[in-house]
């Protein structure tokens, strides 16, 4: 493989820099050099991948990634910061090792890109042409989803379904609560990030107030799906360790969500009104902006892929990875993203070095925290059938496990944050 | 020709191994591995294997020896180890692809 891709793009190409230090070359063209990769989105998916092509093709393919933040915290296992496990320090990583690894990093904002000429447009107006690019935006809020609410809403209701300060704001909200005070959170719809994230959010929520002795607070789901990830085994631990806490409600009960109203505190449902002290709104999701901006994404708002290489159905040139793909059975999460950039990366060597290409294959496992040492889990392997990328061999944690196996879950958790952290950052 | 087994394994596994080779669950790793292959199927090991400590629930695979790479990942593939994730991973594993991550794994590092 490295034989190959030395033997025909061991010719450097000379790259020129703007005055924002941006990486230019005169024109897109393999014929005149290294084949060029562009990598939008530094998290799970982009990070990954860029490690990966850079890796594995031995310097024979120029990788940037463009991430417009320095650090970058991590939306898995943040609710376990929201439940006083880890602190926020431990879920940022740097691009320190990603650039070790001979990827140039560009931290700017990806404005646009102009698939006919095949770059992309940063918010500082360089220009960034590719051979290939990987899309990998995550998702967005659509805030309107919820009536009432909105991104300065969220100043009021947070949402912290994107790690940062959101986050750290619904975090000193649940720490101000005295017994008595109600939660209400607004669950999504699907598809969204993370399936089982709202419920052990609210698991951790009980477990906070728990643990300040609240015996009369309160913890209200509005829910508008009838069911969800791990359901019995969630309900099931609420009952076990927080009985009475936490009500779950399906459309069936609240006959639908109305809206939030911030000035007042409400929140309305078709059945009654709340006025909690805590509200966590989580809106429905779609790609981000610029996966739709350039026409990447389907009426659903995400963007189709093919599923033997997830590349975009749109463009042959662009890869589309982690939660703004349409990732058939593979629920939005980092590991499932982490995989595919796996996948994609595997393809783009291939097109671009001739390297040796293999079947695609996919994995995705969860865990979730409902309470101290009580971790379940759920998880398959994923491969692409009749162009759908379909699950099989998967597996969910039980009802009435053992404490110990619960125990090993939440320490085999704590060893994969760490395993694939180290496997997106370095 | 099967190599002597690990000192690291536990005495657990020893019984486990020991009866799925009982049950013809176990055969001998295939002589003309392709590390390449192996290399590549390494990745989907990585997300969770690529930074295991000596305490770690996730053991460290890079340097195990191929004979007991081998039977470890058949037995998983058997569902005579348990763990639904490790047997999520293997169960699809055939022959071949354990030869090649078991040849890939013997002489990797751990990434640092």
């Amino acid at each position: 493989m490295t034989d190959i891709t030395r033997r025909h793009f061991g010719f450097m190409a000379g790259a020129s820099l703007t005055a924002l230090g941006l990486p230019i070359l005169s024109a897109p063209s393999l014929a005149q050099g290294k084949p060029r990769v562009v990598i939008i989105g530094g998290g799970p998916g982009g990070a990954t991948a860029a490690r990966y092509i850079a890796k594995e093709s031995n310097g024979a393919i120029d990788v940037t990634l463009i991430e417009p933040q320095k650090t970058f915290t991590t939306c898995f296992f943040s609710n376990l910061y929201v439940g006083g496990f880890r602190d926020y320090k431990s879920l940022t990583h740097n691009y320190d090792k990603v650039k070790k690894g001979g990827v140039k990093v560009v931290h700017a904002m990806a404005a646009s890109i102009d698939r006919d000429k095949k770059q992309v447009t940063l918010a500082g107006g360089g220009k960034v042409p590719y051979d290939r690019l990987l899309v990998a935006p995550g998702i967005d809020l659509k805030f309107d989803s919820v009536p009432g609410y909105s991104e300065k809403a969220a100043e009021i209701m947070p949402h912290a379904w994107k790690p940062g300060a959101q986050t750290q704001l619904l975090v000193k909200k649940l720490n101000a609560l005295k017994d008595g005070d109600q939660i209400v959170m607004i669950a999504p719809p699907n598809p969204y990030r993370c399936p089982p994230g709202p419920y052990e959010r609210v698991s951790m929520f009980a477990h906070v107030l728990k643990k300040k002795g609240h015996k009369k607070s309160r913890i209200v789901i509005l829910d508008p799906k009838p069911a969800f990830s791990k359901q019995g085994v969630f309900t099931e631990g609420w009952e076990k360790h927080y009985p009475g806490m936490i009500e779950w409600q399906d459309p069936k009960i609240h006959g639908g969500i109305k809206g939030v109203d911030v000035k007042t505190g409400e929140v309305k449902t078709d059945f009654t009104n709340y006025k909690p002290a805590l509200v966590n709104v989580i809106p429905a999701q779609h790609a981000g902006k610029i996966a739709r901006d350039a026409g990447l994404t389907n009426q659903s708002g995400f963007c189709p892929i093919d599923a033997a290489s997830m590349k975009s159905t749109v463009d042959p040139n662009i890869f589309v990875v982690g939660d703004a793909s349409i990732a058939g059975d593979m629920p939005k999460s980092a590991f499932s993203a982490n995989s595919q950039a796996k996948v994609a990366a595997m393809v783009i060597r291939s097109e671009l070095t001739q390297s040796r290409a293999f079947p695609a294959r996919y994995s995705n496992t969860c865990w979730s925290l409902i309470a101290p040492d009580d971790d379940i889990k759920v998880g398959a392997s994923y491969e692409p059938v009749d162009g759908v990328i379909k699950a099989s061999n998967s597996f969910v944690s039980q009802r009435n496990e053992s404490a110990d196996l619960r125990k090993q879950n939440y320490k085999e958790s704590v060893d994969w944050y760490n395993g694939i952290s180290a496997d997106i950052f370095g | 020709m099967r190599r002597a087994m690990p000192a690291r394994i536990s005495a657990t596994r020893l019984v486990v191994i020991g009866g799925a080779m009982a049950l013809g669950l176990i055969g001998s790793p295939a002589w003309s591995a392709d590390v390449e292959y192996g290399r590549h199927l390494s990745a989907e090991c990585a997300t969770c294997h690529g930074a295991s400590k000596s305490d770690s629930t996730i053991p460290d695979i890079h340097g195990l020896g191929e004979a007991h790479f081998v039977e470890v990942l058949r037995a998983y593939r058997a569902k005579a180890l348990p763990n639904p994730v490790m047997q999520s991973i293997a169960v699809r594993l055939g022959d071949e692809e354990i030869s090649a991550l078991a040849a890939y794994f013997a002489t990797a590092k751990k990434p640092k």
